[in-house]
């Protein structure tokens, strides 16, 4: 009883920072190390200490860019600031990474891939450090694993896909989206099996992007966000009336408008109230008879006890009545609405890294069983934009991809994110920062200044700033798209001299010296044009070729069934995958 | 390395002045004749001594670029001392003197120490701007004055450290409240060598309860 007042007295006067209750350290005796040296992103070079400790000035809140935008992927933008002194350090972090896939018969270009990641930390910035630092490389071995299904080997026997393999029909999105999710479980793995070894890590939000086949993914798991700002112009926005955005909002821009498309959703308490109610109530020994897994319509109190009451559980969507018993005085599990509901009265995040050891305020239940490192993915296929950029409009309906930490999001809208997005860009039409600036833009107006009495407020002075750590990324997703289009030539090339070659082994002892017209039948995905692939092909520079392509060894076809047969494919148990048909 | 105190500066003017070349001359002893283009904040740091005492400079270098101006703006907050820098070879940047110094004196606590500074002194074939010039401005406005080269280091040493002087001096004087970090000054921690004050500070125990 005393415990729940407790509660109730924390959540209620400090709903947004709830002191947790350090948990105990897996230690005897002496502290554990800490896995990784707090750190900065290593793109903005902070190196020293003294960099480091002035980029934590919480009086000031510096915004820091990277000094080098050269080493950013397509001249991303990158921003990041301080909280206002909620913890000692910067516990948000972020990550890229721009990596190639060798497939195992050389015959192939490599396949480039990028990955942006942005991960807030909490109760410490353990967890947080170790996902910008270890992610990258988890994912990149579930990506080693399936090169050879994500590429054909053989123009005409392969098909994007593989029915007579598996019990299971499987894509190559089931397949990326598979390493992405068993990514983050295998992440939140590493985090369990650190904490013998490591001080308490904390835990950390997850929100990735992956560029890969000239599709992007977004995978989330916790309350940072990724939007897709887009500037259409109106005739475009009326060709695609008869296929609405979900959930997009058309802001008015001269002869533009500015839509702002959600990638992610955000995992709190309150959004996921019906996972959370329907895991307390089949496994009731995981509240310790604490809490109740129950929604009320109000609030129960010891006057109203048998009255009847309307009350949720598990995943209902509707009200119903019950009378209320003295067991409905406990605290529900979920507590609060929105951003400001809180799990087991502790936690406003429901998914993500870490969080091992974390216990609940005032019971000491541990709160890790009701937390889940499933992340949501939603992709888009870059190929089915038909709109082409131009100079009035360059990142086209390709967009902007802004990933950020709820610091951002907590004061901004989506809307006026994608808003400001395109009107600093208006501001810098050719400097190579310039997604630099949409981002540095982006953290200011979040942060805002500091009034005399240093509290954060907004630019009007008057609404309240964030006061959290805030990082955002800004990506010109057509940069990327661009890049996969010269490696997709390179590989229909590729394909090409495998046909001619083959071809040419087949007709050996006839004097055929026809060129090879041979048309690509497989593809990357299934929506390249022909007539563009043909136009990529020199005529002249094929003989040579060809030549060249006969010294090579392709008898290969056999190696793909090999690996094939290595791979165990997971059966279903994944979410149906959203897919945003912008 | 232990400190008596930690001063912070910050050091603004127009863009391509030698703002980021001072800071690298005065850390690194070094000149970098082609520097690109710096977008918000870098931070530099130096121990110097004054009157036996170790200080710290730790030295916020901002961009330049009008754009950068309303960011730039919220780094004065908290700046004990401040170089203006302009370029005696270019006209505009002595011109445009009067709109930094509005702008450090609106955003900045109203005892920050502002050292005036014509850069580029080895550039005497191109100057435009006579050194009585920079002189009449600073007293004008109650500056102190000094034309400097990141190019030679001629005056470098000297611009950073006289400006620690004045703060030290307005520290023993009683004007400055040292115990408000937002003025720009901290007080060093004590600390043994196996135990750098520095070191301490960084994260060894993670102190934060907070979450989320």
């Amino acid at each position: 009883m005393f415990n729940r007042l407790k509660n109730r007295v924390l959540t209620s006067i400090v709903p947004d920072i709830p002191s947790i209750t350090p948990s105990p350290s897996y230690s005897i005796g002496r502290p554990l190390p800490d896995k990784f040296q707090y750190q900065r992103p290593p793109f903005l070079q902070l190196l020293t200490p003294d960099e480091l400790k002035a980029s934590a000035d919480h009086n000031v809140r510096p915004i820091i860019v990277p000094r080098d935008v050269g080493i950013m992927p397509f001249s991303c933008g990158y921003a990041e600031c301080v909280n206002s002194g909620k913890s000692e350090w910067n516990e948000d972090q972020a990550a890229f990474s721009m990596n190639v896939l060798h497939h195992p018969s050389k015959d192939f270009p490599d396949l480039p891939y990028v990955y942006f990641g942005i991960f807030d930390g909490h109760a410490g910035y353990g967890a947080a450090l170790a996902a910008s630092l270890q992610f990258h490389h988890i994912l990149h071995e579930k990506l080693v694993d399936i090169i050879e299904l994500l590429l054909p080997t053989n123009v005409n026997e392969t098909p994007p896909m593989f029915p007579l393999m598996f019990h299971k029909t499987v894509s190559k999105d089931e397949l990326i989206i598979g390493a992405l999710e068993s990514s983050f479980y295998d992440m939140d793995a590493v985090l369990a099996e650190d904490r013998t070894k490591y001080r308490n890590a904390g835990g950390c939000t997850s929100v990735v992007t992956l560029f890969i086949l000239g599709k992007m993914y977004v995978a989330n798991a916790g309350d940072s966000r990724a939007i897709l700002s887009q500037r259409l112009s109106k005739e475009m926005i009326k060709m695609q009336n008869d296929k609405p955005y979900p959930n997009g909002t058309k802001c008015d821009s001269d002869d533009y408008q500015v839509i702002a498309t959600p990638f992610s959703f955000d995992h709190t308490p309150d959004t996921e109230r019906g996972r959370i109610l329907s895991l307390g109530k089949v496994h009731p020994d995981l509240m310790g008879g604490e809490y109740l897994a129950m929604e009320y319509a109000k609030k129960p109190m010891t006057k109203d006890l048998g009255t009847r009451i309307l009350y949720k559980t598990g995943n209902m969507k509707g009200w119903t009545y019950k009378t209320l018993t003295k067991e409905d005085l406990k605290m529900p599990i979920v507590t609060g609405e929105g951003k400001r509901s809180r799990l087991l009265g502790t936690i406003g995040v429901t998914r993500g890294f870490g969080d091992h050891d974390l216990r609940a305020l005032g019971s000491g239940l541990l709160i890790k069983p009701f937390l889940s490192c499933h992340p949501e993915i939603v992709y888009r296929d870059l190929s089915l934009i038909i709109s082409l950029p131009d100079d009035n409009n360059i990142d086209g309906e390709y967009g902007i991809l802004i990933m950020g930490t709820d610091g951002l999001w907590d004061v901004l809208e989506n809307e006026t994110v994608a808003r400001i997005t395109f009107e600093t860009l208006k501001k810098y039409p050719n400097e190579k920062h310039r997604y630099t600036m949409v981002a540095q833009e982006l953290v200011a107006k979040s942060r805002g200044r500091a009034n005399d009495s240093g509290h954060w407020r907004l630019s009007d002075l008057k609404a309240p700033a964030t006061v959290d750590d805030i990082s955002v990324i800004v990506i010109p997703v057509y940069q990327y798209y661009k890049e996969f289009c010269e490696w997709e030539k390179k590989f229909f090339e590729a394909q090409q001299r495998r046909e001619a070659l083959r071809n040419n082994s087949n007709n050996k002892n006839s004097n055929n010296k026809n060129k090879q017209q041979a048309m690509p039948t497989a593809t990357t995905n299934g929506n390249v044009s022909l007539n563009k692939i043909v136009e990529n092909i020199d005529d002249d520079d094929e003989d040579d070729e060809v030549q060249e392509a006969k010294e090579e060894n392709s008898e290969i076809s056999d190696e793909i069934d090999k690996a094939i047969e290595k791979l165990n494919l997971n059966d279903g148990n994944s979410e149906e995958p959203t897919e945003s048909t912008a | 390395m232990s400190y008596a105190y930690l001063f912070k500066y910050i050091i603004i003017g127009d863009t391509g002045v030698g703002k980021s070349c001072l800071l690298l001359q005065f850390t690194d002893k070094r000149f970098q004749p082609v520097h690109d283009l710096t977008i918000g904040v870098e931070f530099g740091a130096r121990m110097i001594t004054i009157d036996g005492k170790q200080i710290k400079l730790q030295i916020w270098d901002t961009a330049g670029q009008e754009a950068f101006r309303s960011i730039t703006r919220s780094y004065y907050r908290g700046a004990a001392g401040a170089l203006l820098v302009y370029d005696i070879t270019r006209r505009e940047t002595f011109n445009h003197l009067t709109t930094w110094l509005e702008d450090a004196r609106q955003h900045s606590n109203s005892n920050m120490v502002i050292m005036l500074i014509g850069n580029k002194s080895d550039l005497e074939s191109r100057r435009e701007v006579k050194k009585e010039e920079g002189e009449a401005f600073a007293r004008e406005h109650g500056l102190v004055f000094m034309e400097t080269s990141a190019r030679t280091a001629a005056n470098v040493e000297e611009a950073f450290i006289n400006t620690a002087k004045e703060i030290y001096e307005k520290i023993q004087e009683g004007v400055f409240d040292i115990n408000n970090e937002a003025n720009g000054i901290k007080i060093g921690t004590v600390s043994t060598p196996t135990n750098p004050s520095i070191g301490s500070n960084l994260p060894g125990g993670q102190s934060s309860n907070s979450c989320c």
